[in-house]
């Protein structure tokens, strides 16, 4: 009698689990159809289309080989990431000194506060054309841009990271008889760390619009001069090939952020960053 | 006669505590002002010995304000702009905010189309620009693109995240006193998503300003972007620096318009995290 009963529980179960197939419980499957119509639409309709206007995926398989082979992207890819790691670096050292000393120092914050906001609502790009003026075309002028798109964003998460640092903590260091610099290294840094991290990554996308615009009016070196370049001479295959390793750029520097941010910063609580 | 003594003395001792020494921390406002005038008086001064084409100073610039305003110039490529702006903005909206409902809601519409969402999303859109202005040309309809291309995926990832976080027990009340799938969503979801919405609106309204300025400086035939170009090429430094000016204060103007708009439309809002 028990175990008839139990036979029918179980098979009550077995009856829920053998749900019907159901293509919600494959979401892949959904988009691998989803790509694949559109691509294939676009092989189609763009086969049909003038070459000079809309290009095929298999020509920008080809495009691709063809850049690969020549070298010629990956020299430039390596060209835009030198100038994105230097300006990026300047403004990563800039950025947490200044804003360790604004957040800590209330006199520092009432100097800067009012320039840095004024800077920070302005539009970065609308001050590419006058920093050209000034530092030319060449390197420098693409790490001030990318400097210039980044500090903001490290410099203000930090110092309201820093001005979030509980009062208790700094003075339970203070009772311990730290000295200021033991306070800011081994106190306030390590907890102001999560929103430095938030803003480290907000600044990787804006350093990398930076460093698009800033070649694009270049146009010279780099992955946005090719832009220009394949542009001008109407080679869409090519700038798409650009355009899907910028993709690629974005998507992988995002993911690289917030692998270092989970590692570096695992206590955080809040990692809300302010923009 | 003892006690009196005591008094006075306490009162003397509660007097020189509140005639404290002289602290800078105490005129935090006064010194945020003398910042400020210190440095328009430093760029005044430094400005007038450097040669005019690469710096200007600030005099200059206020007098390059009223001629261009006089002229009637600047007011007429502003419009170009702002027309611009409003028509890609709009259609970013009204395109953004429904596909967010739609990805948010229904998981087949979501899996067909976050293959693309997320790709493009992840590129950077100043790169999409030359591009456009191949298929576009060089009018409104190219400046139109960007901008929407610029406003659309902050508004459409917002949205999305916000109908996913609305708590399914308030979709189930509405179910269970027997609300139609059309009333749930105009009298569930959406309010419960504003705030959400809202957030990604404000995004928006950012990254579309910075779309159309590089757009507009790409082509350089029309409007503020244009305006930064000619100046900048004709090493016209005062007037260069009106548009930029005007630029700043439209970002904050608009961002703070938003913000209203934001405590107007969606004084519940518990998180406004903006994604």
């Amino acid at each position: 009698m028990a175990a008839s009963r139990d036979e029918q529980i179980i098979n009550e179960l077995r009856l829920r689990r053998e749900q019907h197939w159901s293509l919600y419980d494959h979401p892949n499957l959904i988009r691998a159809a989803s790509v694949m119509i559109f691509l294939a639409a676009w092989e189609f309709y763009g086969r049909r289309t003038d070459p000079i206007l809309l290009t095929y995926p298999t020509a920008v398989v080809w495009a691709a080989a063809q850049l690969i082979r020549s070298g010629e992207l990956f020299r430039q890819l390596m060209v835009s990431l030198a100038s994105l790691t230097v300006g990026f670096g300047v403004s990563l050292l800039l950025g947490v000194g200044l804003g360790l000393a604004m957040g800590r120092s209330r006199l520092a914050e009432a100097v800067l506060d009012p320039h840095i906001n004024a800077f920070y609502s302005t539009p970065q790009v609308a001050l590419t054309p006058l920093l050209m003026m000034w530092f030319g075309l060449g390197f420098g002028v693409k790490v001030v841009i990318i400097f210039l798109f980044t500090f903001f964003p490290i410099l203000i998460n930090t110092a309201s990271g820093v001005k979030n640092v509980s009062a208790s903590m700094v003075e339970v260091g203070r009772a311990y008889m730290a000295s200021e610099p033991q306070i800011l290294f081994k106190v306030v840094f390590p907890a102001a760390l999560p929103f430095i991290m938030a803003g480290v990554r907000l600044a990787v996308g804006r350093g990398l619009v930076g460093m698009i615009v800033a070649e694009l009016f270049t146009a010279i070196t780099g992955l946005g001069a090719m832009l220009t370049l394949y542009g001008n001479l109407f080679e869409t295959a090519k700038m798409f090939v650009v355009i899907i390793v910028l993709g690629l750029l974005g998507v992988g520097l995002i993911q690289a952020t917030q692998a270092l941010e989970r590692r570096m910063a695992r206590w955080k609580e809040t990692e809300r960053a302010v923009s | 006669m003892a006690l009196n003594v005591l008094e006075e003395q306490a009162l003397v001792e509660i007097n020189l505590s509140r005639a404290k020494p002289f602290r800078l921390t105490d005129y935090l406002g006064l010194l945020r002002v003398s910042s400020v005038v210190l440095f328009v008086v430093a760029w005044e001064i430094f400005g007038r010995r450097v040669n005019p084409l690469f710096l200007s100073y600030p005099t200059a610039i206020a007098n390059a304000c009223v001629q261009l305003l006089i002229s009637g110039e600047f007011q007429r490529q502003a419009l170009g702009s702002l027309q611009v702006y409003a028509v890609g903005l709009t259609a970013a909206l009204v395109l953004g905010i429904p596909l967010g409902l739609l990805m948010g809601r229904y998981r087949l519409a979501e899996y067909l189309l976050d293959p693309y969402v997320y790709a493009l999303d992840a590129t950077p859109r100043v790169a999409l620009i030359p591009v456009l202005l191949l298929w576009f040309g060089l009018g409104a309809p190219a400046k139109i693109a960007v901008v929407f291309l610029s406003g659309i995926f902050p508004v459409l990832m917002n949205t999305f995240s916000g109908v996913r976080t609305v708590s399914s027990s308030l979709v189930d009340v509405g179910r269970a006193y027997g609300a139609g799938e059309g009333k749930i969503f105009t009298k569930i979801i959406m309010p419960a998503a504003l705030p959400f919405i809202m957030a990604g609106v404000r995004l928006a309204v950012g990254r579309a300003l910075i779309g159309i300025i590089t757009a507009e400086m790409f082509t350089a035939v029309t409007g503020m972007g244009a305006l930064l170009i000619r100046y900048s090429s004709a090493f016209a430094t005062d007037k260069f620096f009106v548009p930029v000016i005007f630029l700043a204060l439209l970002g904050v103007v608009l961002s703070a318009a938003v913000e209203a708009l934001q405590r107007r439309l969606a004084p519940w809002k518990e998180t406004e995290r903006a994604l």
